[in-house]
């Protein structure tokens, strides 16, 4: 695939631009007026949402591909800072689902009720809104094509589908089946969540074999198969049947969490628990009926297991209106996955200047989490802007993401890292590594707040 | 200042999932400040110990049922910041219990 100039093949879109556009650096200053609003709101009065400030004019058509936590953020933040633009988010889900939820639900902790919203509620109505499904892009024609055939021209396109679960490649795996014969798998959906826990409920009054899985693609909430672990452990002790009970972790990796320093520590606590780890030990098969697993390592060698309940964690990979598309990455570790092919920094697309990706879909090294989407967002956003306006993106993404580790029912692990396995706390007084009541609290009662604010375009 | 206006974004969030208990509150609060404000012989001053004092108690209740209430206990508390946090929280629902004793116990005759 042949580069593509960025000055020169950019959309005439700068040549609308009108007078009267704001100065460039509005996230900092929407940031100091937040701040200067704190006295008022803790003087009791509820939250003003919305700083009002100048928005950006232009006549600008924008295509957000995909509904999720990504696309609605940043349907919200660009009805808010443009003018005049014709802003289209193409997705047919009417349910907005809370997706860091799943893990409690299929734990038990929270009723599945907790983790759906309408995302006709979190739309704004000046953006319009496509309830098709992309089906195919075509970057070289700065066109998107739904899958009733219908094509969608754009100046700015801003690629947030989400990812792809492929549970197809686990030979016998049927996902209608979750919740059965001791079969769990907690990303689907809120319903796989519920069945999950269903699964997990009945399994630790008995007691028996358990097996937890990981495979070896990039995976979002790449905590969650650990925290499906720890929580499983803990709810057989507390039904009094962890004496009785084996839990083995499969990773398909050498690794089961990509941060060093995580890695070490979740292997030393479940070394503690008594769950051993087998590495490079690939899930290729289920037999449902027959409560039976099949097993690969590294030189495709299988193996197959019994249980009596098992966790599966599907592999995942780009949808295939992007897999199969000139935006996913052509070559390297991405290529594989079809992810797409952005500059780490500034999230824009490395060939196509007028693309940018946000959330699940990007094809880098680390982030498939909310807690990314809320940092990359306003990044994006303003680096949009910044493109629109005639200008070089002027943020640059760390690779910030967090991943609040259940370690059983009261407490869990704030752990906050960037691309470079860094541990970043938001807070110095943060102890990444202190099992925590208050990272518990965070989890399972502020966090679908933040999420909220983050959805309609605030923080 | 991020963390600042995320946290207040996060209880404009709470206050939006628990609103008719925060206006009720409100109004009972209002309503009860209303008839201490008309009574004759309205006692402010020797009223804000003792409401003091149930704020004290409100925030010790607070303390020791919300871990329980929150699905955890304090063998979870790990370091300073879980019992910072737990305080905090506590502390809060005190300032309303003590809000909400005030006019009351001001209304008291002698």
């Amino acid at each position: 695939m042949k580069a593509r100039n960025t000055r020169q093949e950019m959309p005439a879109e700068r040549d609308r631009l009108q007078a009267g556009a704001d100065s460039p650096d509005q996230g900092r200053r929407r940031l100091l007026m937040g701040a200067a609003a704190a006295p008022v709101l803790l003087g009791g009065a509820v939250a003003v949402p919305h700083q009002a400030q100048a928005a950006l004019r232009t006549q600008a058509r924008i295509v957000i591909a995909g509904s999720g936590l990504a696309g609605v953020a940043t349907a919200n933040r660009l009805a808010r800072e443009l003018d005049g633009a014709k802003i289209t988010i193409i997705d047919r889900k009417e349910e907005h689902n809370y997706q860091p939820g799943y893990t409690l639900v299929a734990s038990g902790v929270w009723p599945v009720g907790k983790v759906s919203d309408r995302n006709r509620d979190l739309i704004p109505a000046q953006v319009e809104w496509v309830r098709e499904m992309v089906a195919e892009f075509d970057p070289d024609a700065n066109a998107v094509i739904t899958d009733s055939g219908r094509r969608i021209q754009y100046d700015y396109l801003v690629v947030a589908t989400g990812l792809q679960l492929d549970y197809a490649q686990i030979e016998g795996m049927d996902v209608s089946a979750i919740g059965q014969n001791g079969l769990a798998s907690v990303y689907p959906g809120p319903q796989a969540a519920q069945a999950t826990w269903q699964a997990m409920d009945a399994f630790r009054q008995r007691g028996g074999r358990a097996l937890m899985t990981l495979p070896a693609t990039p995976l979002k909430c790449a905590g969650a198969p650990l925290k499906m672990t720890f929580m499983l452990a803990d709810r057989l002790r507390q039904a009094g049947t962890r004496g009785q009970s084996t839990v083995d972790f499969h990773s398909a990796l050498t690794n089961i969490f990509s941060v060093p320093v995580i890695n070490a520590e979740i292997l030393r606590r479940w070394q503690e628990l008594d769950i051993p780890v087998h590495f490079q030990s690939r899930l290729v098969a289920v037999d449902i009926a027959a409560r039976r697993a099949t097993f690969a390592d590294v030189a495709g060698e299988r193996s197959t297991l019994d249980y009596d309940f098992i966790h599966v964690v599907p592999p995942m990979r780009a949808p295939d209106a992007v897999k199969n598309s000139a935006l996913a990455w052509q070559e390297g570790p991405f290529a594989g996955g079809g992810w797409l092919e952005v500059d780490r920094e500034t999230l824009r697309h490395r060939r196509y200047p007028n693309v940018f990706g946000l959330g699940d879909i990007n094809g880098t090294g680390k982030g498939k989490t909310a807690a990314t989407v809320k940092k990359s967002t306003p990044l994006v956003v303003q680096n949009l802007l910044d493109v629109i306006a005639g200008r070089e993106p002027s943020q640059r993404f760390d690779g910030y993401t967090s991943c609040p580790m259940l370690l059983r029912e009261g407490s869990a692990l704030l752990i906050e890292f960037d691309y470079e396995d860094r541990l970043v706390p938001s807070l110095p007084a943060i102890q990444p590594l202190q099992d925590s009541y208050f990272a518990w609290v965070m989890k399972t009662r502020l966090l679908k707040p933040a999420y909220m604010a983050v959805a309609k375009g605030r923080v | 200042m991020y963390e600042i206006w995320l946290t207040l974004n996060i209880l404009y969030e709470l206050g939006l999932q628990y609103l008719p208990l925060i206006i009720a509150t409100t109004v009972l609060w209002a309503v009860l400040m209303l008839l201490a404000v008309r009574r004759p012989q309205r006692r402010w001053g020797q009223a804000l110990r003792p409401a003091v004092l149930v704020a004290l108690l409100v925030t010790v209740i607070t303390f020791f049922i919300t871990p329980g209430l929150t699905q955890s206990s304090f063998a979870n508390m790990g370091y300073w910041v879980d019992w910072g946090n737990l305080f905090l929280y506590a502390a809060a629902f005190g300032a309303v219990g003590g809000a909400l004793a005030w006019p009351l116990l001001a209304m008291r005759g002698r």
